[in-house]
Order: C-alpha cells, then sequence, then structure tokens
C-alpha cells in the first residue's frame, strides 16, 4: 500500500478522492436562486408523477437524480416515504428543500415510462428546464391510449384465458368472460365516482361472483367453480404487490411494507365480496 | 406421441397466457409500442412453467425458474424499448398468478367457520392450498426481482 503511494505523486491521488467525494462540484457553474427554485419544482413534479401511478422507490429516486443533476444541481437528498415526497438540492452555497404530498392514484405504466424517459433526454438530447417543464406538462396530460370499450372486452378475455389456463372448457371461458366484462365495467363507473378503491374492489368482485355462480347453479361446462375463481382476476393488485416486493429487497422497507399490506387488502375484499356474492346464491366452491 | 401432445399443450398455453398479459396491460395503460414485449414476456413465462411442469418440475420451483427467465427478458426489452423493466415484468407475472389455489384456500377455510363439526381434512386441503399460494407468488416476486438486483448493482455514492 505505502509502495503504491510513494510511487504517484501525491496530486494523482487527490484527484482520485475528489471525483468519489459526495458532492462533486468539478467547477459546474453555479445554479442562481430562482433557477435552483425551478429544477426543485420540476424534479418534485417529476417524482410525484411517478410514484402516484406506480413505479417502486428506487426508481422514482434515480429519476429524480439524474432529473436534477442534468438541469445543473451539484447534487440532491430524496427521501421517498408511501405517500410523500421530500428533496433537498443544492448548487455551490445555496440549497431549496421541498416537500409534496402524493395521494396514490392509480397504475398508469405511460406516464412512470414517459417520465423515467425524459430523465434520460435531458442528458442525451441538452434539454433546459423550460423544455423539460413543456414535456411533463405533455406526459402527464397524455391519458389512456385504450378506449374503455376496448379495456373492457379485453381484460373480460384475459380472465377467460385465465380459466383456460386453469382447465376449463369452452362453457367456463363464456361466463368467466361475460362475468368479468361485466365487472370490469362497474369498476371503471366507481373509478369514475371517485368511490374508496377498496369498496370499488368489493363491490366489482360481488358483481363478478354473481354472474360466474350461474355456471355453478346451472352445470355449465367442466368444471363450473373455475368461473368463479377466474373472473375475479382482474382485481389482483398486481402492481403494488410487485413494487411492495421490489422496494422490500432494495431497502425500502417502509414503502414496501405500505404496499405489501394495501395488496393484502385489496385481495381480502376480492375475497369478501366473492364470497358475499356465493352466499346469496347459494353455491359452494370447488 | 407424448412428446407431440406435451408440444401442443404448451403452445396453447403460450397463446392463452399472451392473451392474459395483453388484458392486463391494457388495463394499466402501457405504452403502445411495448405491447409487443408484454404478449411476449407473459406467454414466454407461462410457457416455460408448463414445460418444466412437463419434465415434472414441482409448480413452485418451476415459477421461480420461469419468473427470474421473465427477470432477465424484462431487463433486456427495457433496454430496447428504454422504458423501466417493470412494465414487462408485470405482464410477464400476471398469467402466473395463483388464482385457483387462492380460491381454494379461501373456500377451505370458510368451510371449517361455517360446517357444524369441523373437519381436519379440510383444514390440511385449506392449509396446503394457502401454503402454496404464498411460495407461488414469493417465487414470482423473487424471481422477477432477482435478475435486476444481481445485474444493476451501483457503488454507493454517499461514504
Amino acid at each position: 500500500m505505502t509502495q503504491l503511494h510513494e510511487s504517484h505523486p501525491p496530486e494523482d491521488t487527490r484527484s482520485v478522492v475528489d471525483q468519489e467525494s459526495p458532492m462533486p462540484d468539478h467547477g459546474q457553474p453555479v445554479l442562481d436562486h430562482e433557477t435552483l427554485t425551478d429544477v426543485i419544482d420540476l424534479t418534485v413534479w417529476a417524482g410525484q408523477l411517478m410514484l402516484q401511478h406506480g413505479a417502486d422507490a428506487e426508481r422514482v429516486e434515480t429519476t429524480i437524480h439524474y432529473l436534477g443533476t442534468a438541469l445543473g444541481c451539484a447534487w440532491l437528498d430524496v427521501l421517498v416515504s408511501p405517500n410523500g415526497i421530500m428533496i433537498t438540492t443544492s448548487s455551490g452555497r445555496e440549497f431549496r428543500t421541498k416537500l409534496r404530498r402524493v395521494p396514490y392514484l392509480g397504475v398508469d405504466l405511460t406516464i412512470v415510462s414517459g417520465v423515467s424517459r425524459l430523465s434520460r433526454r435531458v442528458v442525451a438530447e441538452g434539454l433546459d428546464r423550460f423544455h423539460v417543464r413543456a414535456e411533463l406538462e405533455r406526459i402527464s396530460s397524455i391519458g389512456a391510449h385504450y378506449n374503455r370499450w376496448l379495456v373492457v372486452l379485453m381484460v373480460g378475455l384475459a380472465c377467460g384465458a385465465f380459466s383456460q389456463l386453469f382447465g376449463g372448457d369452452l362453457p367456463v371461458l363464456v361466463v368467466t368472460f361475460v362475468s368479468s366484462s361485466v365487472a370490469m365495467f362497474v369498476r371503471q363507473e366507481m373509478n369514475r365516482r371517485y368511490f374508496n378503491p377498496f369498496l370499488v374492489t368489493l363491490a366489482t368482485a360481488f358483481v363478478a361472483g354473481l354472474l360466474a355462480s350461474t355456471a355453478v347453479q346451472f352445470g355449465w361446462g367442466n368444471n363450473p367453480p373455475l368461473a368463479l375463481a377466474s373472473s375475479v382476476l382482474l382485481l389482483v393488485p398486481g402492481v403494488p404487490l410487485i413494487n411492495a416486493a421490489q422496494d422490500l429487497l432494495k431497502g425500502y422497507v417502509v414503502v414496501g411494507i405500505t404496499r405489501g399490506v394495501a395488496g393484502l387488502i385489496l385481495s381480502l375484499c376480492i375475497a369478501l365480496g366473492l364470497l358475499l356474492a356465493m352466499q346469496l346464491m347459494g353455491v359452494s366452491g370447488l | 406421441m407424448n412428446g407431440l401432445n406435451a408440444l401442443g399443450l404448451v403452445v396453447q398455453d403460450a397463446i392463452w397466457s399472451g392473451i392474459a398479459a395483453l388484458g392486463f396491460s391494457l388495463l394499466f395503460n402501457v405504452p403502445v409500442r411495448t405491447l409487443p414485449g408484454c404478449v411476449a414476456a407473459g406467454a414466454l413465462g407461462h410457457a416455460l412453467r408448463t414445460l418444466l411442469m412437463q419434465f415434472g418440475v414441482g409448480m413452485e420451483a418451476g415459477t421461480l425458474i420461469a419468473a427470474t427467465a421473465v427477470g432477465f427478458l424484462s431487463l433486456r426489452f427495457a433496454q430496447h424499448w428504454h422504458t423501466p423493466p417493470t412494465i414487462y415484468a408485470v405482464a410477464g407475472a400476471i398469467p402466473m398468478v395463483p388464482g385457483v389455489f387462492a380460491f381454494e384456500a379461501m373456500m377451505g377455510l370458510l368451510r371449517i367457520a361455517t360446517q357444524p363439526s369441523p373437519d381436519l381434512g379440510v383444514l390440511t386441503e385449506a392449509i396446503v392450498s394457502a401454503v402454496k399460494t404464498g411460495l407461488i407468488l414469493a417465487a414470482i416476486a423473487g424471481g422477477i426481482t432477482m435478475p435486476g438486483l444481481l445485474f444493476r448493482r451501483h457503488k454507493p455514492v454517499i461514504q
């Protein structure tokens, strides 16, 4: 070790240490107060859009870092919590801190992907903060790509596909398709009226269960209860549970636990709605 | 004769799981250009699990292997289409969700509560289904997360 130090001039060692220091300022121009205010506003907005629409905590943090440093900040400290984001940006001796509450708005992977990509494009295409603001406005107003009736049909078909994977025959497929399509419609209508997500899940599972119970009552198909099990699968909280697993494994334990518990309660709501429907129809399981 | 049957089963399986992945991708409003990747992740993941189960691999182990494959595939797709890998990982994981086991577990537990004289056999079946549900969900989560943890490492910036 000493051998190594003696063979190099001391200036060399200094420059290596400088590069690895947590707050690099490689002669970067220092941002003025107004620019720094704008940059923190943009980063907190970008983070909010991602956390709101189903990004995992690590991706939210790295995207904020990319965006902030690309726009000229020397450093950012980011704290992602389950329903809020706190960011401190600094440049030279100036620093700004901002806290933003983030209500969960449901999964929209176009927004997650758009913001994540924007943070990379800032460096690649040399966008300035005015471009970034325009882009964030564009991304947040894209809206749904797919017609709502197309979604109803395709989600119905997806649940029908599940019944086939579980070994059902054609009548089971038809019953599953009809009941989960109607259930999807109910879910859209309730979501539009801002009902509580747990209540939406419960009611949707109830509707799906009522309709799928007909297969059991009339004995349609080779294994009628498969229609019951398949028709509620449109409600499976896939994104929250997968995000929960990633957050827990990557050290964002609080975010992970919160999302996991939300996913668990949603699953219990599915079970409860289905049970209510089956009790009402006098139908028993597999 | 058996090999051809198994191949037909796997192909059929890939088609249905591709449809399932497509439906959920629309539900999650993925970008239109990523739809082929989503369908591919869904179809390949579930078909791989079915193929492994044809060779006698258990469902839980098969899920772990297939989910890991989906994890690698999503990293590759993410590079190709410049998107977060989560999009493909979710589409690939959805068809493997143990819907029937979860349903059986729920029904079994309910039967214990409503039966006049609780039956030990029913309880055992319910617990078996519940454990299988948990194991398969854990296998999905671990499988699709692991490639990212293994190959996307960074040196901590703050020491």
